[in-house]
């Protein structure tokens, strides 16, 4: 994971073309070397973030391997992003007490709330939605996590609310370096 | 540290160099502090704890006086973060533990006693070595992990690190090395266990020039961190060993192909990698020896598939993870094409300790076909959860309880579940099996790569089985149909059981799917993903059954089964929830009747329930569970008139002839559900007063007598007759009723026979059966007590009998019970009780004869007993150890099980029994072999619980009635509506958990009053809103979501 979450400051500051320049000096250094392919996509989804499709066509050139052999490998491994994650991940614990508590409404609430499925990423690329298994904290149940926090006794008219906290900080974070 | 070593001479000068080095450190007086950044201290926050040190360290100025090292994981992962300072083990260290760590320990020598490990009887144990954790303990793989610097090559090389390389190199002899690895009996520690030296003879004596060596890190399996662990702590042991492998088969390339998910464990292989070149101990001529060998990292993408070797072989080259059949064994043809040898990290990990010690050496330890040791990973419910290195063929009891110190929730220990998607669950029953590879697989289980889950009574083995069968499903590659289809079927056929609908033929259904499944499937992955479904059926079919037949999951986690889970733990499935929240609305009248829906005695059970519901309690994640007795304690109180329930009357019920034998809880129950249909049964009674054990074994200071008459009198109100002194075999036999017109029977006639003591003077006056010395007390109100009264046995009733011996004038009681106190079946409370009220206890002791004088017993003679091997029942079974002693007696009551005979009532009839002599009976209707005849209570179970007896005649009663109509009419097992406030919105209250107020125990002696007392309004009223409503939402109309 700590490849993606690196990527995020340089994603930022270089655009898509100066990335695809990048990638270009990467692909040149793995020409000669066996079975570079996953290596080079690990390294290019630290670049971007996730693969977008233009960075996958450059590979499948310059790596003289047939885009759909490229398209393979990466639909293959769960490592894999063809659609940009969030900055945050929210998790509802669809575990027994959970479940029983409403952990259902509330996932219904925070699909409504950003206008997202289970395994989508906002527009704004602020957050991904996920479900899981216990947490354990089925007491305080239903639960979510959002990125390593765990919220307990969600309520659907709440979510709203829980989500703009992290916006707001995030956006804080920001400003903060001065970015 | 310096540059690149050119010869073997070189590596032995440095080494030497660098052990004097250390030896001046450690003579200069310097204490050394090893602080573990394994990745799971890492997470508990070791990083700001060195911090925290390093600053203390400074400001106290003692930086010079200790040797501060980071090292990988020591193992007690549970007690993280960790520190070894000189000898001394801490643990759940903060930063602001260090100050005084520094000021108290290291400035003057005083152990911070407060951090320090402690042995479960609470002392200070000050030497890491006898820590009980590590006592049983043999490190070879794991040798230096926890003791050296992971990323300071030279801290490898003072331990010896790379020396089995430079002997195997100046030798020059790859087949001594051949000869060597099977001597030591290594097999892969992958899971499989092939004899590690013929997979490398296979690949040394394949044809063809270009050979690879790979390491496969590709640990996926949920619960497992071994080879984490390995390369995080001690990385060169695995380059070692790949070196040394590779010199053996002739291939001068490698590939460690590690999982994505491990950052820390990349990091610290990439550094160690780094340093090995630079020291000459990868590269090109290594040491000068004309060794040539490079090492590549690969990582993995997130495909459990690569753990797979061919899967893994297939992911190096650059392509999807798939697997391919195998012959060519990779051995022959592997990576590219070319031969191959792939073993596991810990495989790798164990070879440089195998060449230096010698394969003799090695094989020494482990047993059988299964040499060496193991690493385990555990996890779970288990208080030490952590990494281990144990020799194989350790028993598995001994590795969850002497190393794990047992489950961390205080609940019994269910299964272990071990060696992940691959591998299966194993029972209490078998705690005692070896772990080596050939025992584990007799169970169904496999070794694994060693990931051990333990779990508890809160585990559902069903959804256990579902949780690694999603995995796999979501896992398979989807190349093979078995494999890709197959575990789509069993999944969706484990999801119906889980979700209530489950069929008959399901449990059948799964075993042929899951057998096909094994055989035809291309890769490891696919042959051993049933083993989850397999195994669980194998050892816990039962949990199956209930979740098809019953609807019921005993563990209280499949939602759709679950109401709320006390309600699901109770066997008479009270609606608990329901009750207690009337409670909290003051609203008595009407809690009790939604209690006797299910169960007609709320009374009697508020005193002697044993509560299943509290330890299912969810308000325990919370702090500690709902007081639910206490609480139907003060209920049952506020009753002045016992309202009766809903009778539907039906003068055709009313005619059929139905005779109930035994008017004890479970006879009762039955007559009192049978009239709530119309029926109007008889009830034989053999003692002079109904209410069998409640009124023969309990005694009144725990239910009072009134308490018991009230609620039968309730059930004669229904219309059901009592005839007492009416005994079966005596006064009337099943034939003569039959005769009599009687349509149908219900036996419940207790498990009323003492069990003998089986020793030489067992006949002696004095030596009674302590439930015929209670049967005495309780219906003539006196029976003759000893002054010096020993109590043989350990259940409920030998502490009834010793505590009733104590109020008769009993000078000494001593309760002798050759197990210990933590699996003595009595309730805790009682035992509490007993010792207050002075009774003695007399643990791990078995009677050897009594001594009579003049045919009178005047002392007993008992064996110390220690706890041996684990038995049937998951408890350690005693053993005699010591001499035999004297406990002086003149009388002894013997409590050391219950029994029914058959003889004398169903002879005329012959019904089946089972293999502890109790009677055979539906466990759903209660009919016995007889179709006219159905059983329940202790005369099926043997000796159970009120609650237990309430609900089997339950269950007979709907039995009788469907044999006698053909139809279902249980109108009372509908969930009611209850229309209780609730306000989901709110936080529960925060009152701690109170408990039932006792009379002292001054005020104890000579009488039988009541020893519990009830709470007031007030109190009561809190401890019911305590309740978290885990009905809300799922009851008919009222609080619906």
């Amino acid at each position: 994971m700590s490849i993606g979450e690196n990527s995020c400051s340089t994603c930022k500051q270089a655009t898509e073309e100066e990335l695809l320049a990048q990638l270009d000096d990467v692909l040149a250094g793995y020409a000669e070397v066996p079975g570079a392919l996953i290596p080079v996509l690990q390294i290019t989804q630290a670049m971007f973030g996730y693969l977008p499709e233009t960075a996958l066509r450059k590979i499948s050139a310059k790596l003289k391997k047939p885009y759909s052999e490229v398209a393979g490998v990466v639909g293959f491994y769960s490592f894999f992003n063809t659609v940009p994650r969030g900055r945050h991940v929210v998790r509802v614990c669809l575990g027994t007490a959970c479940y029983v508590r409403g952990g259902k409404a509330v996932l219904a609430a925070l699909k409504t709330a950003l206008r997202v499925e289970v395994g989508e990423t906002t527009a704004d690329r602020m957050f991904s939605l996920d479900v899981g298994r216990c947490f354990g904290a089925c007491g305080l149940a239903p639960v979510i996590m959002i990125d390593d926090d765990v919220h307990q006794r969600v309520r659907p008219s709440r979510v709203v609310q829980i989500l703009d906290q992290y916006r707001r900080e995030t956006k804080a974070v920001g400003q903060g370096d001065g970015k | 540290m310096s540059g690149r070593l050119a010869s073997l001479e070189e590596l032995a000068a440095l080494r030497e160099r660098l052990r004097n080095e250390q030896e001046a450190a450690q003579s200069a007086g310097r204490t050394p502090i090893r602080i573990c950044m394994g990745a799971s201290c890492i997470a508990s926050g070791a990083a700001a704890v060195k911090r925290s040190l390093e600053k203390e360290l400074a400001a106290a100025g003692l930086e010079s006086r200790v040797a501060l090292k980071d090292v990988g994981c020591l193992g007690p992962c549970s007690g993280g973060p960790v520190a070894v300072v000189g000898n001394v083990f801490y643990e759940h260290l903060q930063p602001e533990h260090c100050a005084e760590i520094v000021r108290s320990h290291l400035a003057k020598g005083q152990i911070v006693e407060r951090l320090a490990h402690r042995r479960p009887d609470g002392r200070i144990v000050s030497r890491m070595e006898d820590m009980e954790f590590f006592r049983r303990q043999t490190k070879i793989v794991l040798g230096r992990c926890g003791r050296i610097d992971p990323q300071n090559i030279d801290d490898t090389l003072v331990e010896g690190g790379y020396r089995a390389m430079a002997d195997v190199l100046r030798a020059n002899d790859p087949e001594a090395v051949l000869r060597e690895m099977k001597v030591s009996g290594l097999r892969g520690r992958g899971g499989a266990g092939f004899p590690t030296w013929r997979k490398w003879s296979f690949a040394r004596n394949a044809p063809g020039g270009q050979k690879f060596v790979v390491c496969n890190a590709d640990e996926g399996d949920p619960g497992a961190f071994m080879d984490r662990s390995i390369i995080e702590g001690d990385p060169h042991a695995v380059i070692e060993g790949m070196a040394i492998a590779a010199f053996t088969i002739g291939a001068s390339q490698g590939y460690v192909y590690i999982r994505a998910e491990y950052p820390l464990a990349v990091e610290r292989l990439k550094v160690a990698l780094a340093q090995a070149r630079q020291r000459g101990l990868l590269g090109k001529n290594i040491l000068g020896a004309g060794f040539d060998f490079e090492l590549e990292i690969r990582m993995g993408a997130g495909a459990f598939v690569c753990g797979e070797e061919t899967a893994l072989l297939t992911s190096i080259e650059g392509n999807r993870g798939e697997p391919r059949p195998r012959p060519p064994f990779p051995a022959l043809s592997g990576l590219w094409g070319k031969p191959t040898l792939l073993n596991n990290v810990e495989t790798y990990a164990n070879v440089p300790s195998i060449l230096l010690r010698g394969g003799q050496w090695y094989a020494s330890h482990g047993a059988g076909k299964s040499k060496g040791t193991k690493v385990f990973a555990l996890a779970g419910t288990i208080k030490n959860s952590g990494l281990v290195e144990v020799p194989i063929g350790m028993p598995l009891g001994d590795l969850i309880y002497d190393i794990g110190g047992g489950t961390s929730s205080a609940k019994e220990f269910k299964a272990a579940q071990i060696g992940g998607p691959s591998g299966g669950c194993i029972p209490k029953q078998h705690l005692n099996v070896p772990l080596d590879y050939e025992s584990l697989s007799e169970l169904g289980a496999i070794m694994g790569s060693g990931g051990l889950i333990v779990m508890d009574e809160d585990s559902c083995m069903v959804d256990v089985a579902r949780f690694f069968l999603e995995f796999v499903q979501e896992e398979s590659c989807g190349k093979c149909v078995p494999c890709r289809v197959g575990t789509k079927r069993m999944l969706e056929i484990l999801n119906r059981i889980c979700e209530g609908q489950g069929q008959e033929s399901d449990v059948e259904h799964l075993i042929d799917l899951g057998e096909m499944i094994k055989e035809t499937s291309l890769c490891g992955l696919g042959q051993t993903a049933p083993n989850p479904v397999l195994s669980t059926i194998r050892h816990f079919g039962h949990e199956y059954i209930e979740h098809i037949r019953d609807k019921h999951c005993r563990a209280g986690v499949c939602p759709s089964l679950v109401y709320a889970p006390c309600s699901s733990a109770c066997p008479a499935g009270v609606d608990i929830p329901g009750y207690v929240s009337l409670v909290s609305e003051k609203r008595y009248a009407e809690g009790l009747r939604l209690h006797r829906e299910k169960n007609p005695f709320p009374a009697i059970c508020s005193r002697v329930c044993f509560h299943t519901c509290e330890d299912k309690c969810r308000r325990s994640t919370v702090d500690e569970s709902v007081s639910i007795r206490g609480i139907k304690r003060f209920m049952v109180d506020q009753e002045v008139t016992i309202q009766l329930p809903e009778v539907r009357d039906s003068l055709e019920n009313a005619r059929r002839k139905i005779a109930i034998v035994g008017a004890g809880p479970a006879g009762l129950s039955c007559a009192y559900f049978l009239a709530r249909l119309g029926y109007q049964p008889l009830v034989y009674e053999s003692e002079p007063r109904p209410g069998g054990m409640l009124v023969q074994a309990i005694p009144s200071y725990r239910l009072p007598r009134e308490i018991v008459a009230r609620e039968v009198r309730m059930v004669e109100n229904m219309g059901v007759e009592i005839l007492t002194e009416a005994a079966l075999g005596r006064d009337f036999t099943l034939k003569s009723l039959r005769g009599k017109g009687v349509e149908a029977v219900f036996l419940a006639v207790g498990a009323p026979l003492g069990v003998g003591l089986g020793i030489p003077g067992e006949n002696a006056e004095g030596i009674i059966d302590a439930l015929g010395f209670l049967r005495t007390y309780n219906l003539r109100g006196s029976a003759k007590v000893g002054k010096n009264v020993v109590v043989i046995g350990g259940g409920n009733s030998a502490i009834d009998a010793a505590r009733t011996a104590v109020r008769l004038g009993a000078e000494s009681v001593t309760v002798v019970y050759r197990r210990s106190r933590e699996v003595m079946p009595a309730y805790k409370e009682e035992i509490e009780e007993a010792l207050h009220e002075g009774v003695k206890l007399q643990l791990l002791t078995a009677p050897v004869d009594v001594v009579a004088e003049g045919g009178r017993v005047a002392a007993i003679r008992c064996r110390p007993m220690r706890l041996g091997e684990f038995d049937g029942s998951g408890r350690r079974r005693p053993e005699e150890s010591g001499d035999v002693f004297t406990l002086p007696a003149d009388q002894i009551l013997v409590a050391i099980g219950q029994a029914l005979s058959t003889q004398g009532f169903c002879d005329d009839i012959g019904l089946e029994t089972n293999r502890s002599g109790f009677l055979q009976a539906d466990p759903v209707t209660g009919q016995t072999s007889q179709k006219w005849i159905f059983a329940g209570g202790d005369a099926v179970s043997g000796p159970a619980s009120v609650v237990e007896a309430v609900a089997a005649g339950e269950r007979a009663a709907v039995g009788i009635d469907r044999y006698l109509t053909g139809g279902e009419h249980a109108f009372w097992r509908e969930t009611k509506e209850v229309d209780t406030f609730f306000d989901p919105e709110k936080d529960p209250i925060d009152a701690p958990r109170e408990h039932l107020p006792l009379i002292p125990v001054e005020r104890r002696c000579n009488n039988f009053d009541e020893v519990e007392q009830p709470w007031r309004e007030s109190v009561a009223v809190r401890q019911a809103q305590r309740c978290l409503r885990c009905d809300y939402g799922r009851r008919p109309g009222g609080n619906g979501d």
